[in-house]
């Protein structure tokens, strides 16, 4: 058992796994033959159902389960198309007399650029154009790419990437807590009133798919496309 | 924890492909595939919901944005205008209007749109909140898919068509547009019940037409026999009730306004766009009620005389009833005619049908040819003088079965002509100037003092005592004259009953016997011829001249003793001292003298006696004159022819005659009864 090495972190932790910290190849829980539990990070033997530590079912690292990432992000993009096309608040003033009207997110942000501002904008465009693509991107390319051979660097990038999507997913409501905010706030009657659009309800509903999808994936694949140098090396 | 062979892979990895295999198909797909179907639902639903893209064409596009100003249909917006474009001639402005699916439907060929903006009128300001929203685009349509148009012209301003949607239009046609204004009020007793817009041109005629929305249920009121005229303004008539100031109301007084009332029953109910004739004022309106505007024939006629007092609207009468309305007046030039009269007087004028007595609904054609019948009998138009003072004038159609046949010329433009006559001498005016020149003319002042006059002077006939004396004067000379009379004629009688045929008879025997001496003086005939020669000898040496004059003078003697006022007097005296005597009688009856009465008696009777003596020498005076006259005849038969003297001799011994039957008569009278010559009767 002197061989087993540190498997004190099973969802990955880099810098347990980094090689450079102790020169040999990354050992998973995986190629432990053991079950790790992705809640609480204990090992378990593989006919282990259930953590007894916090209770979560425990699941094999499998490729089988990208099924319910795909599946998430499909739902998140597909309803990420409303969320731009449609608008996103709809603004009145003085009884709807005074202008105001639909806004689209895109609508939203070029009408603010035309009026001279660049701070808000780019927040809004960063916060609800940039992110949210983002993340379907790192999403589909982490998707793509889990279990498959990898190097140990490509396996920390993709495992940094994990975070910032996973770290980034429960910001992406701000566009959403903005029109909700707005919303609740600002409804002075006949004088001003906003009311969110159904372009909010899409984007919400289009992060949450979104933030399904990172949690569905398993991080635990990252490391399983990692070289078995210890085992070329047993077998060498 | 033997059997778990450390650092070696588990199971699964071996049979990852098969599980995979087994579990197939993931619940959680569900969720992309729920994602997808709302999503699609969604755009789905935002496309069918897009909407028909119309364009309309305004001459300008003040206000209007893309993506913001509205297309409202009362009031509610159920459209947006996407983009503004120009026409090919950029000439008008296109929009485009995104215009949703639920009422595109009912946007037809029918359909209108303005653009509202903000407006300051008479009638007050109105649409202010567009000042604050922006202008949008109005438009309005009715309940009925027709035929589907998308591209339509704008209206410069609303139409009245929105306002409260049920109503009816119709056509008012007006010599001036006096009065009317785009949005002028209809006023129906004061309230107001419509609106006028359109105004144009007529293309057939010399009017102005505006088209008249009156609102249900107003429009039921009208009715062929309703009548318009124009409220606006103000006027001031100066008549018997004294100066009266007419304003309608503020707003008509700026902007102008029409009412109209129905004023006669039983008018025909009218159809949208019947044509109403706008009349200058209320009594105007009254006076020429006509019936159906579209039925009104128009005639002309050329006239020479003078027109002044004629004017448009002047009433064209027949049989003194207000049958139409001078329409115009102008001037006709005719080359044809000779020198200094080829300018005269064109008048216009309008008639209704129905008050010519023609059935209601009569075409123009029945209605000319009515007029064209009753020209053959003599139906002419002239100028004719009107009013108490004859100062303004009508065109009046009389009748004049006289005048030669005419027709109406159908042929003259733009209207037929009917033939006019001058107008008559004796026209109001012309007639009261007569009477007046002829009053003035007469000598009254003479007439009158000569009046008086005779009326003094048979005052003083009348008056005077002799005049009153007349009557009782007169009859009794009648009465006496016929007494003279009645007794001439008894004594008359009584002659001639008396000896006239014993008379005759003895004038026979004597005239027998002269005849036998005569006989018997014939033998001695020689000798007689001898002394008869010595006789006519004789009688020429007699002196026949003289015998002549003797008798001419006893005959004048005779005649101026008959006719001298003696001979007259004679009966009135005799009657006095009748009346005398009778008087006398009287008295003495009345004086109670018994005795001396007798003896009056007695002495009258020898009085009596006496007369009767006398009378009875009578016949002999009677005799006397009988042969007097006899032998005056024998003279007078001898001298024969029928000389003066002749005559003069039978005429007196006619008189002679009568008076011895006079005489004769007289004296039988008093044989028979002298107290009849006394007492007078």
């Amino acid at each position: 058992m002197s061989e087993i090495p540190d498997l004190a972190d099973a969802t990955g932790d880099p810098a347990a796994a980094e090689p450079g910290a102790h020169g040999g190849p990354v050992l998973t829980a995986h190629r432990a033959g053991l079950i790790g539990c992705r809640s609480c990070g204990r090992v378990w033997p593989p006919e282990t159902r259930e953590c007894a530590r916090c209770g979560e079912g425990l699941v094999p690292p499998d490729r089988r389960g990208l099924q319910a990432v795909w599946a998430w992000l499909f739902a998140g993009m597909i309803f990420y198309i409303p969320a731009n096309v449609m608008p996103m608040m709809n603004t009145s003033s003085l009884g709807g007399l005074g202008g105001g009207g639909d806004s689209t997110i895109i609508g939203g942000i070029l009408q603010l650029v035309h009026h001279g501002e660049i701070f808000i904008p780019l927040v809004i465009f960063v916060a609800s154009v940039m992110v949210p693509i983002g993340k379907f991107i790192a999403i589909i390319w982490l998707a793509l790419v889990a279990g498959k051979p990898a190097t140990h660097e490509e396996a920390h990038s993709r495992l940094k990437i994990y975070e910032v999507v996973e770290f980034i997913g429960r910001w992406s409501m701000i566009d959403v807590f903005v029109v909700a905010i707005l919303s609740a706030l600002v409804q002075l009657g006949f004088l001003v009133s906003i009311k969110p659009g159904p372009a909010a309800a899409s984007f919400a509903l289009s992060v949450a798919f979104t933030m399904l999808a990172a949690q569905s994936f398993d991080p635990r694949l990252i490391w399983r496309g990692l070289p078995l140098r210890r085992r070329k090396d047993v077998n060498e | 924890m033997s059997e778990t062979s450390p650092l070696r892979p588990g199971s699964p990895s071996r049979n990852t492909v098969a599980r995979a295999a087994q579990a197939g198909f993931s619940l959680v797909w569900l969720v992309p595939i729920l994602a997808l179907v709302v999503t699609l639902g969604l755009a789905w639903n935002a496309f069918s919901g897009r909407g028909e893209l119309i364009t309309v064409e305004f001459s300008d596009a003040t206000g209007i944005t893309p993506g913001v100003t509205a297309l409202r249909f009362r009031e509610v917006t159920v459209g947006k205008v996407e983009g503004v474009a120009f026409t090919e001639d950029l000439r008008n402005v296109l929009v485009s209007i995104r215009v949703q699916p639920d009422v595109a439907p009912y946007i037809d060929d029918k359909a209108e749109f303005w653009i509202v903006r903000p407006v300051v009128s008479a009638q007050g300001i109105s649409r202010l909140d567009t000042v604050l929203s922006g202008v949008f685009i109005e438009g309005f349509w009715d309940a009925t898919t027709e035929q589907k148009q998308t591209h339509f012209v704008g209206q410069d301003q609303p139409t009245l068509a929105r306002m409260a949607g049920e109503g009816t239009w119709f056509v008012l046609s007006s010599p001036g547009a006096k009065g009317l204004a785009e949005g002028a009020p209809i006023t129906f007793r004061g309230l107001e019940v419509g609106r006028m817009q359109n105004l144009r041109l007529s293309e057939s005629d010399e009017t102005v037409l505006a088209d008249v929305f009156i609102e249900a249920p107003h429009d039921q009121r009208l009715t062929s026999a309703t009548v318009f005229w124009d409220t606006s303004g103000f006027s001031v008539s100066l008549g018997a009730q004294g100066l009266s100031l007419n304003v309608a109301s503020l707003s008509q007084l700026v902007q102008g306004g029409v009412a109209f009332s129905t004023m006669a029953a039983g008018g025909a109910p009218v159809e949208s766009g019947h044509l109403f004739r706008l009349q200058p004022d209320e009594e105007t309106a009254r006076a020429s009620l006509f019936g159906s505007a579209e039925d009104d024939i128009r005639l002309s006629i050329l006239v020479d005389n003078d027109l002044s007092g004629l004017t448009t609207d002047s009433d064209v009468v027949y049989e003194g009833l207000t049958v139409g309305r001078v329409t115009d007046l102008g001037v006709d030039i005719d080359e044809s005619r000779p020198d200094g009269e080829e300018v005269r007087q064109r008048i216009t004028f309008v008639i209704a049908p129905s008050r010519l007595g023609l059935e209601p609904g009569a075409t123009q054609d029945e209605a000319l040819s009515f007029l064209q019948d009753r020209v053959a009998k003599g139906l002419r138009a002239r100028v004719s003088s009107s009013g108490f003072l004859g100062i303004s004038k009508v065109v009046a159609l009389v009748e004049q079965p006289l005048a030669p046949p005419d027709r109406i010329d159908t042929d003259t433009k733009p209207y037929p002509t009917i033939p006019s006559i001058p107008p008559e001498v004796s026209d109001l005016s012309a007639s009261a100037e007569g009477l007046f020149t002829r009053l003035g003319s007469l000598n009254l002042e003479g007439l009158l003092q000569s009046a008086t006059n005779m009326m003094d002077a048979v005052t003083q006939v009348a008056a005077s005592p002799d005049t009153q004396a007349i009557p009782s004067s007169l009859r009794a000379t009648l009465d006496e004259t016929q007494a003279a009379v009645a007794d001439l004629k008894a004594m008359t009688q009584e002659l001639r009953d008396a000896n006239a045929a014993a008379n005759l008879a003895r004038a026979l025997d004597e005239a027998a016997q002269a005849a036998e001496a005569v006989r018997l003086a014939a033998a001695d005939v020689p000798e007689m011829v001898v002394q008869m020669d010595e006789a006519a000898q004789a009688i020429e040496e007699f002196g026949f001249a003289e015998i002549s004059a003797e008798a001419e003078g006893i005959l004048s003697d005779l005649r101026a003793m008959l006719g001298s006022k003696d001979a007259e007097e004679l009966p009135r005296n005799l009657s006095d001292t009748l009346q005398a005597a009778s008087g006398l009688l009287n008295d003495l009856r009345d004086g109670n003298a018994a005795g001396s009465l007798n003896q009056t008696l007695d002495s009258t009777r020898v009085a009596a006696d006496e007369i009767a003596k006398a009378a009875e020498s009578l016949p002999e005076l009677a005799e006397r004159f009988q042969r007097l006259a006899t032998r005056a005849e024998v003279v007078i038969a001898a001298y024969g022819g029928d000389g003066a003297f002749n005559q003069q001799a039978r005429s007196m011994m006619n008189e002679l005659s009568r008076a011895a039957s006079a005489f004769g008569s007289l004296a039988r009278t008093i044989e028979r009864n002298p107290r009849a010559f006394i007492l007078g009767r």
